[in-house]
């Protein structure tokens, strides 16, 4: 016994000294001038901000730097700095649906009094206030400025689209025009058209990876667009709604147009998607806006100059409406609580927020959600996806925001792609299975 | 053998030390070593321990009582009644049962092969043991490539057509197998190679005099001879395996489609979906099947020794 | 007769080798195409059916130290400005159509990797050996046990002991230091070491050391002038595993890390371009990070069994 006394003492004393030491040793290189640090996703967007705040360092002397993590770990990232209270960012530009665990948690500044004082909620699009800011919604509580607006939107081959050929047969086979699609339903009949795995072309190439976000998104606005609900966002009702008829039509929507897909989709995201479009194989892919400058490029796309792009188009749901709606990307900029440096963070803020800033921004490459930008000229015909951009900005709402939201996107990711990519079972029962499995995690969480 | 010796004259050498005594000092020798162990390993492991009886989350703030708050055995005995955790344990006894098998054969067969005399053996054998000292995510993510069904080598060299090797649930399991095969056989070898030197050559002197056939020289001699060596890494490969993480985060990614392995699931479940007290409780059953392999697994490293 | 048996055996001699060579060549493909892949053009990655002959290119090994922002469409840069360029600016102008905005992660990622692995190797020989020494020679009560209790720690699941680390090192502020992950991976390299260097030791004889200490030779002066330089080559086999495991580390580095400690294995496999998933530069990234541990087995060839069965094969 006195052995294990003694052992433990040692142990304790020789832990404390470990830990004092390292404390003395954990804060390094103070800053000669002054910098702040935003944290965001690595992609071109990002590369955009960097150069656009070069602007902003030549005004205020303040330099900017876009600290960018890879997609796949981004989330996770900031998720555990934040709880780990760094201060090694002063922004994070993050993704829509994690605002409420950020505000609930309190590591976003709340914006509400800012967004007003400086009229963001007048010069910027409201649908993009809504989604990229406002949490819970519905309550006017901002915590985050809307930074890079995105849905996903369609790239076509304009070629193989407008080729004669082409063209009459598929008006032999379907008894109508091929052209950009009207609807889903058109959408399939191109895919099952172009669809042709013995000469090795695939008819379409769309999301099947649930690891992150990207099943869920397009599953989300299939759903929508056929006449169902994820669940009201207010009330947290999910019955009725998640597992109604349109959103089970929605859903065997995806299941049918998957089957069109090249082999090797069920772990398809963004990359795989552009991927598999530069390498000629399919006709047309669905991807975020912001991976769309990749397909113009011609130097590493082979098809850039024959690529099209179009929004998500509308559909007749089981209901018989025409509903159109557009899974939403992108990222609002919010403050960090544990930022040691927020005055500079406000005063980026308000810089980026200037209109022309905005139309800068726009005409770099990034996806504005000011409203004054979006609708001119210079905007819309800056880039060939640009006009699908403006349209999916009109037609895009997102995920649930809540706290819980990692635990509901994990849960339907993997119901739905048992149906869908596995080919397990039948969307009511993926559907179903999901209520009841959102609905106890929210009574868990003590909505009711 | 001589450590009876040993301790004889280590209590001579005791008298000689006057400030300390000599069992002090050997103690002291050891001390860094354990408090590093007991805080980086152990420490850790009671606090997961205790966090396990609790409902916990480290995505939120900690308040004593309710994050974490104690619910007894709840975790575990979800663990143990969840059909779908059971999907995860027999993947995982897939796994490992294929790889290993396909190691220990693939492996004893290319040692049994080298045992051929012949110029550039030894550059041969160097050759083979190279993918072993490769970090496994980055082999995974090279096998990842050569899998793609559109483009990569795999297919391609094998003249397979367009088959998903990383996406179809029914296929990708047995991708990380080869990929896990193919990096770790050179392992079994090695262990091999070790044992069959260790064999003395008189024994099949005698038993080429005797006449006697390949395949009893090969039961009789062999095999008995390097039995310890062949369970000690059969146990390694089998711990390894089980554990197996960095592998098919490289080659299939943690999404729904790949493949239910253990180590995968407490990952989505720990760092995904920040169910952390849920989490430790499949932790500490991971634990406690890999201790008891860790058993057997000393028992033969002490027989081996001999 | 005689000879015609020597001439079957010379045949099966022959056929066996020639078996061994095109079974090391089959098992050497895999290896062979990560350096393939790393010289291909970006635009024939994805090429089907896989192109073998190309004419080789080292814009692969250009991006992955750079990192660069394709041009926005319809932008480009005027004939002069592509002259002044420097050449592998305009050789990843002319190939992907991409401008180099900043000097890649890969070199500070790499960087990370050398320090966190001479740091913790240097940190387990230290504390392994000792450790080594106390159990070989001191007569400790339950000394097999705390040998198994060693041990069991090397065996513990990464992903399991990540859990509670990840909280202890998020209450001592240690997650992303160098320090963190050197304690971290000396912690799992130490059980290693003190089994290893365990054998060795128990071979060196004891009469030297008992003569010192008659000499008037203290415990710390037997250690360092006795033990230490007869050991140097189990030091060496012990350092050598100890690199490779740090050097190769994936599950406590990705989630433990995330810019300044970041290693590579950590880093490599999430580097997918801007413009599609960069295969070429993940290649090229993969060959250059290989190249130490591939070197490093070469060297160590002879005391690799020892390593890997923990000491108990003398071989």
């Amino acid at each position: 016994m006195k052995k294990i006394f003694f052992w433990s003492i040692l142990v304790l004393l020789s832990l404390s000294v470990a830990a004092g030491v390292l404390f003395a040793g954990s804060g390094e290189k103070p800053p000669e001038e002054q910098f702040i640090t935003i944290h965001w996703a690595q992609w071109a967007p990002a590369d955009y901000l960097e150069k656009l705040s070069e602007g902003f360092t030549v005004e205020t002397g303040i330099k900017v730097i876009v600290e960018q993590t890879p997609w796949e770990t981004f989330v996770q990232k900031y998720n555990t700095e934040m709880i780990a209270r760094s201060d090694a960012w002063d922004i994070i530009v993050g993704d829509s649906q994690d605002i409420g665990n950020m505000a609930v948690n309190g590591h976003y500044v709340e914006l509400t009094d800012w967004i007003k004082k400086h009229k963001v909620d007048k010069t910027f699009t409201p649908a993009s206030l809504t989604y990229f800011a406002e949490y819970p919604k519905g309550s006017g509580k901002y915590f985050a400025v809307p930074c890079e607006g995105d849905a996903l939107a369609w790239a076509y081959r304009m070629d193989l689209f407008e080729d004669p050929d082409n063209k009459a047969d598929f008006k032999a086979q379907f008894g109508y025009e091929l052209g950009v699609p009207k609807s889903w339903d058109m959408l399939k009949d191109i895919a099952e058209f172009f669809h042709d795995p013995d000469n090795g072309f695939y008819g379409v190439a769309i999301y099947g990876d649930n690891g992150y976000d990207s099943l869920a998104m397009f599953a989300e606005q299939v759903i929508w667009s056929f006449g169902g609900e994820l669940g009201d966002y207010s009330t947290y009702k999910v019955d009725g709604l998640l597992n109604s008829k349109g959103a089970i039509a929605g859903i065997e929507y995806y299941q049918e147009l998957f089957q069109f897909t090249p082999p090797g989709f069920g772990d398809a995201f963004f990359v795989k998607c552009n991927d598999t479009y530069t390498a000629g194989i399919v006709p047309m892919t669905c991807n975020y806006l912001a991976f769309f400058p990749a397909l113009a490029n011609e130097a590493t796309c082979p098809y850039a100059r024959d690529t099209g792009y179009f929004a998500c188009p509308p559909q007749k749901g089981t209901d018989g409406k025409v509903r159109q709606f557009a899974a939403l990307g992108g990222q609002g900029a919010s403050v960090i609580t544990y930022s040691k440096k927020q005055d500079l963070a406000f005063k980026w803020l308000e810089w980026f927020i200037k209109p022309d800033t905005q139309m800068e921004w726009a005409l770099l490459g990034g996806y504005t959600c000011h409203a004054e930008t979006l609708a001119s000229d210079e905007f819309l015909n800056a880039t060939p996806y640009n006009p699908a951009f403006k349209k999916s900005m009109e037609i895009f709402k997102d995920w649930w925001a809540c706290p819980e939201y990692d635990v509901l996107l994990r849960t339907f990711s993997e119901t739905i792609a048992d149906y869908v990519i596995g080919d397990k079972g039948t969307a009511e029962e993926a559907l179903d299975k999901c209520t009841q499995q959102w609905e106890s995690v929210f009574k868990e969480a003590g909505y009711y | 053998m001589s450590s009876r010796l040993k301790e004889n004259q280590g209590s001579d050498m005791e008298a000689h030390y006057h400030s300390m005594s000599d069992k002090t000092l050997m103690r002291l020798f050891i001390l860094p070593t354990l408090v590093l162990l007991i805080s980086i390993n152990v420490f850790p492991l009671f606090w997961s321990l205790f966090l396990s009886f609790t409902k916990y989350t480290a995505k939120m703030t900690n308040i004593w009582g309710k994050n974490p708050e104690m619910i007894g055995i709840a975790n575990y005995a979800r663990v143990l009644t969840d059909p779908e955790m059971w999907v995860k344990f027999i993947t995982t006894a897939k796994y490992v049962i294929m790889s290993v098998a396909g190691e220990m054969i693939l492996g004893f067969g290319f040692a049994l092969l080298l045992q051929t005399k012949f110029k550039g053996r030894g550059f041969i054998t160097t050759l083979l043991i190279l993918p072993m000292t490769m970090s496994p995510v980055i082999v995974g993510l090279r096998w990842r490539l050569f899998y793609e069904p559109n483009w990569g080598m795999f297919n391609f060299l094998l003249g397979l057509g367009r088959i998903d090797w990383i996406s179809d649930p029914s296929r990708n399991l047995y991708s990380i197998v080869i990929a896990d095969v193919w990096m770790w056989t050179p392992f079994v070898m090695l262990l091999s190679l070790a044992g069959l030197s260790a064999v003395p050559k008189y024994l099949y002197e005698a038993a080429e005099i005797d006449r006697a056939s390949w395949w009893f020289k090969f039961t009789r001699i062999t095999l008995p001879m390097v039995y310890p060596i062949l369970m000690l890494a059969l146990i390694f490969r089998t711990i390894e395996a089980f554990k197996i993480f960095d592998l098919p985060m490289g080659i299939t990614g943690r999404g729904a489609m790949a493949p239910p392995l253990l180590s995968m699931h407490l990952y989505n479940v720990s760092f995904v979906t920040w169910n952390t007290s849920f989490g430790s409780s499949i932790g500490y059953i991971m634990l406690i099947m890999v201790l008891a392999i860790t058993l057997i697994f000393v028992k033969y490293l002490n027989k081996a020794k001999q | 007769m005689k000879q015609s048996v020597s001439k079957k055996k010379n045949i099966v001699h022959f056929l066996l080798i020639f078996l061994i060579c095109i079974i090391t060549f089959v098992y050497l493909i895999p290896l062979f195409f990560i350096v393939h892949t790393s010289f291909k053009p970006w635009v024939h990655i994805r090429d089907y059916p896989p192109k073998i002959l190309f004419k080789p290119t080292i814009t692969s090994y250009i991006r992955i130290f750079t990192s660069r922002t394709p041009l926005p469409p319809g932008r480009a840069f005027s004939e002069e400005e592509v002259f002044n360029m420097k050449w592998y600016e305009r050789l990843i102008y002319k190939d992907t159509n991409e401008e180099i905005v900043r000097k890649g992660d890969f070199p500070r990622r790499y960087l990370n990797s050398i320090i966190v692995v001479i740091g913790s190797t240097l940190t387990t020989i230290i504390i392994g050996t000792l450790a080594a020494y106390g159990f070989s020679r001191g007569k400790l009560k339950g000394k097999d046990d705390w040998l198994f209790f060693i041990l069991t720690t090397r065996m513990l699941p990464p992903v399991v002991v990540v859990i509670p680390v990840f909280l202890m090192f998020r209450a001592l502020n240690l997650t992303d230091t160098h320090i963190g992950l050197i304690l971290l991976y000396t912690a799992f390299n130490v059980s290693f070491a003190v089994w290893v260097m365990k054998g060795f030791i128990d071979e060196i004889p004891i009469e030297y050391e008992e003569a010192a200490m008659v000499d008037g030779y203290t415990r710390f002066q037997v250690f360092r002038k006795i033990v230490v330089p007869q050991a140097t080559t189990g030091i060496a086999a012990t350092s050598v595993f100890c690199f490779i495991y740090a050097w190769n580390e994936y599950a406590f580095a990705f989630i433990l890390s995330r810019k300044y400690a970041q290693t590579v294995p950590a880093w490599l496999p999430y580097q997918m371009g801007v413009l599609g998933y960069d295969w070429g530069a993940a290649a090229g990234g993969t060959f250059l990070f290989l190249l130490p541990a591939m070197i490093f087995t070469i060297i160590l060839r002879k005391h690799l069994v020892r390593g890997i069965t923990f000491g108990a094969i003398r071989k």
